[in-house]
């Protein structure tokens, strides 16, 4: 019953835009700033995590999380939505490993992912995904690496860099300063941390940010101390 | 009497240096009786890679088409070519797939990576249980009499001209000792840059 | 739920309404392969030496081979009490021909008797693969295979046994020169018919489990029989 009279949330207005899109990207544009810069041997992903509360146990919940051993992802939006995509992402790189026993490989990953939020847009009785993506991926077989987003729409993008969230403009306009085509991983990851600082409100702190590489070993969340590191060597 | 001998086949795969071969006999029979010397049981894949399939001719050719459907849409999907090992695992699930109904055809793949040019061979059993070799693979109504030849003939890193030969003698000599196979044979040899097709002149009988 | 009224009535026995089926099997299956070679002045017969049932190995120290008389060998495999029963009664046969004519009997003469032994048999067969090796006559070499119930033939090469169809393909390219084309068909050597005997054992013992261990092979020229013992493998 309920499937044959649920129709789409997603409607077209007069003018051909479909609103509940629009509103799904305004809460991207008003969730906290994520940032992805692929160089030369790797890429990196960046992301506030700002806390209401001292309360909270930052290093319990996580933004970046790892999908394949060679793919990372982190969001900008609404964090319980990210978890379900987490889970499918997850699933269908499981799906396609157990089909051909071999990684996937990132653009079909992106691809399929892209498939999942675009069904969103256009199934009965669920609404859009407020979160845009970005997935870092290192391709074995080509020995490269990738970096896209994704968003609520099912579009996706492949960038050289590119800045979510709060703030994004400015985050773009910094990186379209900075960046150079033979950039390295390590320099990535300073050029992302001064993007996001870029915006940030008070002190950024080990406790406040997180970050994932992706290079040739894999993809890996860096732990609080190489944060600190990293934001040692930047002030 | 097995439906897997009803139509009788003999397939075998082996390995070079830097190339490999493939073989079949051409015969299609329903039982006792010879029907076609023509049959085709060796499917080409891709640029270098090449299934045979023994079996049940009538779930040899379904098997063929279903997956040259698969890979169609995986290399349009992926924008890239398959690779032998790849090619192995969709064989294996649509022939798992049929677990408890299953094809009644038993693979050999043979090919060289697209990339690396390596060596690559395999079979599987009806349901879809992969063995990857480093020497040969046999499958069909004459396995034993395969097992023996290759065996027997088959040594490391022989040369393409060498391994036609070695291919080509233990396929004969095997149909030979076998009701339902023979009436002549196809072998294809794999190169990087080239792939050779001959067809044998066998006893028909 | 209605019990089977046999179960309770007494440990050893058991009666009721429903009769119980027992199966007996006259025969099993010993394993092992023979092979015999015939040259033009000499005769080769060759055997495992592997005694198994199921996957269980009873001796690694059966050879299948019986020295009947000096010019002539049985090679015989199948269920091994049969071979016994055939190989006790050829002896007997043998020697009652000795006493009665005063000479040993030729392997033509075994030959023929043994079918008629083999046929005597034709509704409960001797569950056994014969294969007699020797020289004739002329003293030319001779082989001479047999089903288990007595057609026989004369031959060049045979095997026999549960790897025969792993020896005999590679014996009808190697001995026969089948499939070859433009070869000369030098007249086989004993050094190679040995050579090739060893050759083919080895293959043999890659693939069947029941042929293994070691092999016997018996060399028959007009100066009586030379016996070799070689290894194969022992898994």
């Amino acid at each position: 019953m309920t499937e044959r009279y649920s129709f789409s949330l997603t409607t077209f207005s007069p003018s051909g835009k479909l609103v509940q899109i629009e509103y799904a990207l305004a809460a991207v544009a008003a969730g906290a700033p994520s940032v992805g810069i692929k160089a030369t041997n790797g890429v990196v992903l960046a992301s506030e995590k700002k806390h209401k509360s001292v309360l909270y146990d930052e290093h319990s919940i996580h933004k970046v999380e790892l999908i394949t051993k060679n793919i990372g992802i982190v969001y900008s939006g609404m964090g319980p939505d990210y978890r379900v995509l987490v889970r499918n992402a997850r699933k269908l790189a499981q799906q396609y490993f157990l089909t051909y026993q071999e990684q996937i490989p990132t653009l079909q990953m992106v691809q399929r992912i892209a498939n999942v939020m675009q069904e969103y847009t256009q199934s009965g009785g669920v609404r859009p995904f407020g979160v845009s993506l970005l997935i870092a991926g290192w391709d074995e077989d080509e020995e490269r690496p990738y970096l896209y987003q994704c968003d609520p729409s099912g579009a996706y993008f492949a960038w050289k860099a590119t800045a979510m969230g709060k703030n994004y403009i400015n985050g773009k306009t910094f990186l379209e300063k900075r960046y150079s085509e033979d950039l390295e991983l390590e320099d990535a990851v300073h050029t992302a941390i001064l993007t996001l600082k870029e915006s940030f409100e008070g002190q950024m702190t080990e406790d406040n940010i997180e970050i994932g590489i992706c290079n040739q070993d894999g993809f890996r969340r860096l732990n609080p101390t190489e944060v600190k590191d990293y934001l040692g060597a930047i002030a | 009497m097995s439906i897997m001998s009803y139509n009788g086949a003999a397939i075998m795969a082996m390995t070079g240096k830097d190339c490999v071969a493939i073989a079949s006999d051409l015969r299609f029979g329903i039982q006792a009786q010879t029907v076609s010397m023509n049959f085709q049981k060796v499917f080409e894949m891709g640029p270098r890679l090449y299934i045979g399939l023994a079996g049940l001719a009538t779930d040899v050719q379904t098997v063929a088409q279903r997956l040259k459907f698969r890979i169609n849409l995986y290399e349009l999907r992926e924008n890239r070519r398959i690779k032998p090992k790849t090619l192995m695992s969709v064989v294996s699930n649509l022939l798992y797939e049929r677990r408890f109904g299953p094809y009644f055809t038993e693979p050999v793949i043979a090919g060289l990576d697209p990339k690396t040019g390596q060596p690559f061979i395999a079979s599987l059993d009806l349901i879809g249980c992969p063995m990857i070799t480093e020497d040969f693979v046999v499958s069909g109504t004459c396995s034993e009499q395969m097992y023996g030849m290759c065996e027997s003939l088959w040594e490391p890193d022989m040369s393409p001209e060498v391994l036609f030969e070695a291919i080509s003698q233990a396929l004969l000599n095997a149909v030979d000792r076998d009701a339902v196979s023979g009436w002549g044979a196809i072998v294809h040899i794999i190169e990087k840059d080239k792939v050779t097709t001959k067809t044998l002149k066998a006893r028909m009988d | 739920m209605q019990m089977d009224p046999g179960l309770h009535k007494g440990e050893g026995y058991q009666y009721g309404p429903n009769p119980k089926q027992h199966y007996f099997s006259p025969y099993s299956m010993n394993g092992g392969t023979v092979l015999a070679i015939a040259g033009e002045d000499f005769a080769v017969v060759a055997s495992d030496t592997r005694l198994s049932e199921g996957f269980s190995i009873h001796t690694r120290d059966s050879p299948k081979t019986y020295q009947l008389t000096n010019s002539t060998v049985l090679g015989c495999t199948g269920f091994h009490g049969d071979v016994l029963t055939v190989t006790k009664l050829l002896e007997a046969r043998l020697k009652m021909y000795k006493n009665e004519h005063n000479r040993q009997m030729s392997t033509s003469a075994i030959a023929a008797m043994l079918s008629t032994v083999l046929y005597y048999r034709r509704f409960f067969p001797y569950y056994v693969y014969n294969i007699i090796g020797g020289l004739d006559d002329e003293g030319k070499g001779a082989v001479y295979s047999f089903d288990p119930i007595g057609s026989y033939e004369r031959e060049a090469y045979r095997a026999g046994g549960t790897a025969s169809s792993m020896l005999q393909p590679l014996l009808d390219n190697q001995i026969g020169f089948k499939n070859q084309e433009g070869v000369t068909k030098v007249p086989l050597s004993k050094e190679k018919a040995v050579f090739l005997v060893k050759d083919v054992f080895i293959s043999a013992a890659e693939r069947d489990i029941y042929t293994g261990d070691n092999i016997m092979i018996h060399v028959t020229t007009k100066d009586g029989t030379e016996t070799e013992v070689f290894p194969l493998r022992r898994d």
